[in-house]
């Protein structure tokens, strides 16, 4: 199927529970945004950039527009689109600047990928990575495989019928984190050592906890659509799909339920001959620029719904806000009796 | 039997910033400079049954005692004893047999198992490590034959891990105050690595060739050249004392081995293959990765096969905004394109460059600055048109 999708590259600010406010530079989805109106999206970035959802065989036209940093307007920088982990690339749809193009302020790229192999991948600019991935061009991307069907539980998977990842709901946990040092240095138009690297805050899907559980429309919450707040009924399958696109290790622990790991990096743990290397895990260590798909079986209460299992880093320092707790890299499972919660029709929908 | 003489000293390393940092380190010439990393041991083993017994003769030329680690390697003794670890006084003063300042002490081992190692020193580690005192070792397989590609393999025939090229790549961390302080005596607290190295070298000088002018202590480059449909056999080598998520573009690797141990069950008769693969392995401290990478592209050719998207005028883009690029100024292998004036191409035959990188990414700066650090290309030549000695390295070295 042919997808088009446009993506805006800007700024915009981000929110933390402790009244705080942080610099960012992002995309924001224009995708069938009138040509005159493209403008109003200036300073608009969402953490995280928003999810692409792909399937196997689609012919996807991913337009990039650069429409500039309204915060700083003499920054003038150009940014692409890295669709990290995409098999076979060449270089000019990898969007490194120094290997290809790169697409300055005002102007647009059309980025070509025919994903062949399912799984869960990142994107994120690659113009002066350090940067601009620290400043939040850095979403998640999904390619469904060839066969998905969600209404037919046998093909409603992550790797492809018969491939033992069936699920029911699916959640993205997205990891990343903020130095608001470096961010208020960017704000301000000067230059942090980025050997200095100290973040202070720490984001799952964009959002730092208590706000992790917050609804979708909070209002203050606006560039941040993406809460972490995972729901699912008794007995169902619930896939979690990993994306660490920060500059440390995170170590994600689920209380009260065992993580059947099923993809690493876009991949079935699988020897060469097909061979079954699942694992479970407790834990999912996660290094920057990996990917892990793992799936609990929601457990049931005994007495009463709902039933809340916490997830949050076992690298304790990470559930902080600027040093104060609990914040950070912490959101919860909420379990409920089947047959109360809506059918999922999109991930991360709670 | 190989026998490998190495001295232990001292030198100086550039930074492509224009530092030069004061290193200890290992030289296989007697007088010469110490080099970061260490020599590269390349051993092949014997014939099976006979166990391939490797000597390293270690002359300490630095001020204070010495020693040498083999990590994952058998029977390992100083001068004809079991190494053991060293105190004084009760308190641990080194992790093996140490040679005192301007002795030579002899080490053996047996290299039982192919595959990729290290040796550094286990004297005072937390300062000789990161001072450079460290290097690689490959061992063979015994049935290694470079002509034949049956027996061209990591782990030997039957294993699954034939290559046509091979590349090692050895990870550092360098704090350059701290080497500061062992150059004038004094005292050092903090660590706090500025610079990150693969090879001795920070990006860009990591995609130089081996063996430059300008770098005569640090002779390796870490490019890595192949054809499309190779298998490249890529090895990591952590040599530092923290922890690194390499991530190749164009592809993932499949990792064949870990510590120089075949990812195959071998109780089961090595019938259970256990290699899996990865698009960021986070090589850890000490140890090392043995994959095999390959890249086929998408088929795309200007007559049959044209991209499917049309490119903006290339005015309209940024390209070389540091000043250079990698780039071809085409996107199809093997092409040239025009590319604006002012900017100088390093683009030799139409060749793709795909990054391969620390996914931390202030390790891919030097001292805050991008580019540097911990960074490469992964060079894609059109088939046929890159020199047939690229990624060979010799079957025994030392
Ligand atoms: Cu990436
Ligand atoms: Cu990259």
């Amino acid at each position: 199927m042919r997808v088009d999708i446009r993506l805006a590259a800007t700024d915009g600010w981000v929110d933390t529970p402790d009244g705080r406010s942080h610099y960012i530079f992002g995309f924001v989805n224009i995708t069938g945004v009138p040509e005159n109106e493209i403008f109003n999206y200036r300073g608009k970035a969402e953490l995280m950039a928003p999810p692409l959802v792909l399937q196997v065989g689609d012919e996807v036209y991913l337009t990039l527009t650069n429409v500039g940093t309204p915060t700083r307007p003499d920054l003038d920088d150009p940014h692409t689109i890295h669709y990290h982990g995409f098999p076979n690339q060449m270089a000019i749809y990898d969007g490194v600047p120094e290997a290809s193009v790169a697409v300055p302020v005002g102007r647009d790229f059309v980025f070509h990928y025919k994903p062949l192999d399912p799984g869960t991948y990142m994107y994120h600019c690659h113009h002066e990575p350090v940067e601009h991935i620290q400043m939040g061009m850095v979403g998640p991307l999904v390619v469904r495989p060839r066969d998905y069907d969600p209404a037919d539980p046998d093909y409603k998977t992550a790797y492809g019928y018969g491939t033992g990842t069936e699920y029911d709901r699916e959640y993205f946990i997205f990891l990343h984190e903020l130095d608001c040092t470096i961010h208020n240095l960017v704000a301000t138009v000067q230059e942090p050592d980025w050997t200095n690297y100290k973040p202070t805050y720490w984001f799952i899907n964009g959002r730092s906890y208590p706000d992790t559980i917050a609804s979708t429309s909070a209002c203050r919450l606006r560039q941040q659509p993406w809460p972490a707040l995972i729901k699912a009924h008794a007995g169902e399958k619930v896939l979690l799909r990993f994306v660490n696109l920060g500059f440390q290790q995170h170590a994600i622990e689920l209380l009260g339920a065992v993580m059947k790991v099923v993809g690493l990096d876009a991949m079935r743990p699988a020897g060469l001959y097909g061979e079954d290397l699942f694992y479970n895990k407790n834990i999912i260590y996660i290094a920057p620029g990996q990917s892990t798909d793992a799936i609990f079986t929601a457990p049931e209460a005994e007495d009463t719904y709902p039933l809340t299992l916490p997830l949050y880093n076992r690298n304790l320092i990470k559930n902080t806000l600027a040093g104060m707790g609990p914040g950070g890299m912490i959101t919860e499972v909420q379990i409920f009796e089947p047959g109360t919660l809506p059918p999922q029709t999109e991930p991360n929908q709670s | 039997m190989p026998t490998v003489n190495l001295w232990a000293t001292d030198g100086y390393i550039s930074t492509p910033d224009g530092k030069s940092i004061y290193i200890w380190g290992f030289t296989d010439q007697e007088g010469g400079s110490a080099r970061l990393p260490g020599p590269t041991i390349i051993v092949k083993q014997e014939a099976p049954i006979t166990e391939t017994v490797v000597t390293v003769n270690l002359t300490n030329n630095l001020k204070e005692p010495v020693s040498l680690l083999f990590p994952g390697q058998e029977n390992v003794k100083a001068n004809g004893q079991p190494v053991q670890p060293q105190y004084e006084n009760d308190i641990l003063v080194s992790l093996t047999n140490h040679a005192l300042p301007g002795e030579t002490i002899t080490y053996t081992f047996t290299a039982a198992s192919p595959g990729t190692f290290l040796y550094e020193s286990g004297t005072n580690p937390f300062k000789q490590l990161q001072m450079g005192l460290y290097g690689a070792i490959i061992v063979r397989p015994c049935d290694y034959t470079p002509h034949d590609s049956q027996y061209k393999t990591a782990y030997g025939a039957g294993t699954d891990t034939e290559f046509n090229r091979e590349y090692l790549l050895i990870t550092g961390e360098i704090d350059p105050d701290f080497h500061q302080a062992v150059e004038y005596g004094q005292p050092y607290e903090a660590y706090k690595p500025r610079y990150w190295t693969i090879n001795g070298r920070c990006a860009g000088d990591t995609m130089l060739p081996d063996n430059v002018p300008h770098l005569p202590n640090q002779p390796c480059s870490s490019m890595i050249m192949m054809e499309p449909g190779e298998k490249v056999l890529i090895r990591y080598a952590g040599a530092g004392v923290e922890n690194h998520p390499l991530h190749p573009h164009g592809n993932h690797t499949r990792l064949v081995g870990l510590d120089g141990r075949l990812l195959r069950n071998q109780n089961g008769g090595g019938t259970t293959d256990l290699s899996y693969k990865r698009f960021t392995v986070l090589t850890g401290a000490g140890q090392t990765y043995d994959q095999i990478y390959t890249w086929t592209g998408l088929g795309y050719n200007p007559v049959t096969n044209p991209i499917p998207t049309t490119l903006p005028n290339l005015r309209n883009m940024a390209i070389g905004h540091l000043g250079w690029t990698m780039w071809s100024g085409s996107p199809y292998l093997g092409q040239k394109g025009e590319l604006p004036p002012d900017v100088v191409s390093y683009n030799q035959a139409g060749e793709y460059h795909l990054m391969l990188h620390s996914h931390a990414e202030p390790e891919i700066t030097n001292w805050g600055a991008f580019p540097g650090g911990m960074m490469t290309m992964i060079a894609v030549y059109p088939s046929g048109t890159l020199a047939p000695h690229q990624g060979m390295l010799p079957t025994e070295a030392y």
